[in-house]
């Protein structure tokens, strides 16, 4: 191959992996969001009963949202941890949930012990099947949640 | 009569001189662009002009185009209407691959757009280049101006959030405000008193419609007058 040919195909192929990076993010962009495992409303396995401790809360992830399982003698309750506040994902601090963003508190069961936040954490139904724990859409009539809230889950 | 035989009826000695080979060829030689690209390739950029504060123009049409593309993407799962404008803007930017991405350009590429034609329009201003015989370039410059900054505030309300909501709320009581007209700019825009459904569909098509088609005008001419007139003398 002689110079000129070296070149030629040099920078044809720097065209091409340049179009490449263009179209490749576009195909994907264009591709339902739908088909992606774990998309919303979708039950999701959280794991075997046995890695989630008695009188514990266990940090899990539904549908890529943040939650915790609480294990109660053996009666599991998965909280969401999104905040009701503004939508922050809460961190669990010692046997609390703390919001990083404004300071709001919620005890092990879900409820406001500090505000800004009204509302408590609310549930996703749950059940344990074959050993392991399946968890279905989350439960969002304990209060009135606002729309954005709702959002979150939709 | 001369018995001469014209080698190729109804060509310029350029067009019969030149034929190019292969797919592209087969296109060129059909539609006769050689010519006119030959032409369009062989002009001589003067010295003066490639100074780097001759590019923002230029700058700001790339910016168009990936606004354009971008933009088609965004519109395949924007939906505008009240209940699920702002839902489906978040699900653009939290569960369609690379949605984020495809957003984050066109917002970035919109600021920089209204950013470089401005910067732009400073040029040609100090430069003089507004000047005889380009006026009527500077004219349309001014109305692709207005109508990047109409892209600017129709598409500001899309996301249908607080900012958006409040921001076409001073918007269009600022068209109301105009003398004699303003009541009637006000309605026309928000498609009532109040800023409703009527006020995003108007946009959404103003934005995805109206000013698109209006805008690709306008640069056709602002790109013909340029290549008419040549880029404008130094200072």
């Amino acid at each position: 191959m002689d110079r000129r040919g070296f070149l030629k195909w040099l920078i044809g192929g720097m065209g091409v992996v340049a179009l490449a990076g263009i179209f490749y993010p576009i195909v994907r962009f264009l591709k339902p969001p739908a088909a992606v495992s774990g998309a919303i409303g979708q039950v999701a396995n959280v794991g075997a009963v046995a890695t989630f401790p008695a009188g514990q809360l266990t940090l899990v992830t539904v549908n890529q949202r943040a939650a915790a399982v609480q294990n109660l003698n053996g009666k599991y309750t998965v909280y969401s941890l999104i905040c009701t506040h503004l939508g922050c994902v809460v961190a669990l601090e010692g046997d609390a949930f703390k919001c990083p963003c404004h300071g709001s508190q919620f005890s092990p069961d879900g409820k406001v012990t500090h505000g800004p936040a009204t509302l408590p954490l609310p549930t996703y139904h749950s059940q344990v099947q074959n050993g392991s724990l399946l968890v279905g859409p989350i439960d969002l009539t304990g209060a009135a949640y606002p729309d954005w809230y709702k959002g979150e889950f939709a | 009569m001369s018995a001469t035989v014209d080698p190729a009826p109804g060509k310029t000695p350029s067009q019969a001189r030149r034929r190019k080979p292969g797919l592209v060829g087969w296109v060129v030689n059909r539609v006769g662009l050689d010519d006119t690209m030959e032409d369009q390739y062989n002009r001589v950029v003067p010295k003066h002009a490639t100074n780097y504060i001759y590019c923002f123009g230029g700058v700001a049409f790339v910016l168009f185009l990936i606004l354009a593309i971008t933009g088609i993407l965004l519109a395949v799962y924007y939906q505008p209407t009240p209940d699920t404008a702002y839902q489906s803007v978040i699900n653009i930017s939290t569960h369609v691959q690379f949605g984020w991405w495809v957003r984050s350009i066109h917002h970035w590429a919109a600021g920089g757009m209204v950013l470089l034609v401005f910067v732009h329009m400073l040029r040609v201003f100090f430069t003089g280049a507004y000047k005889a015989p380009r006026e009527l370039n500077w004219l349309t410059g001014v109305a692709l101006f207005g109508i990047t900054m109409g892209f600017g505030f129709t598409g500001y309300l899309l996301p249908w959030d607080q900012k958006a909501y409040w921001a076409t709320k001073v918007g269009t009581d600022i068209a109301g405000s105009v003398p004699f007209i303003g009541h009637f700019l006000l309605i026309s825009l928000r498609g009532g008193e109040q800023i409703s459904a009527a006020t995003l569909g108007r946009f959404f098509t103003l934005h995805v419609l109206v000013l698109p088609g209006l805008i690709v005008v306008l640069l056709l001419g602002h790109f013909w007058m340029i290549r008419r007139q040549g880029i404008s003398g130094r200072l």
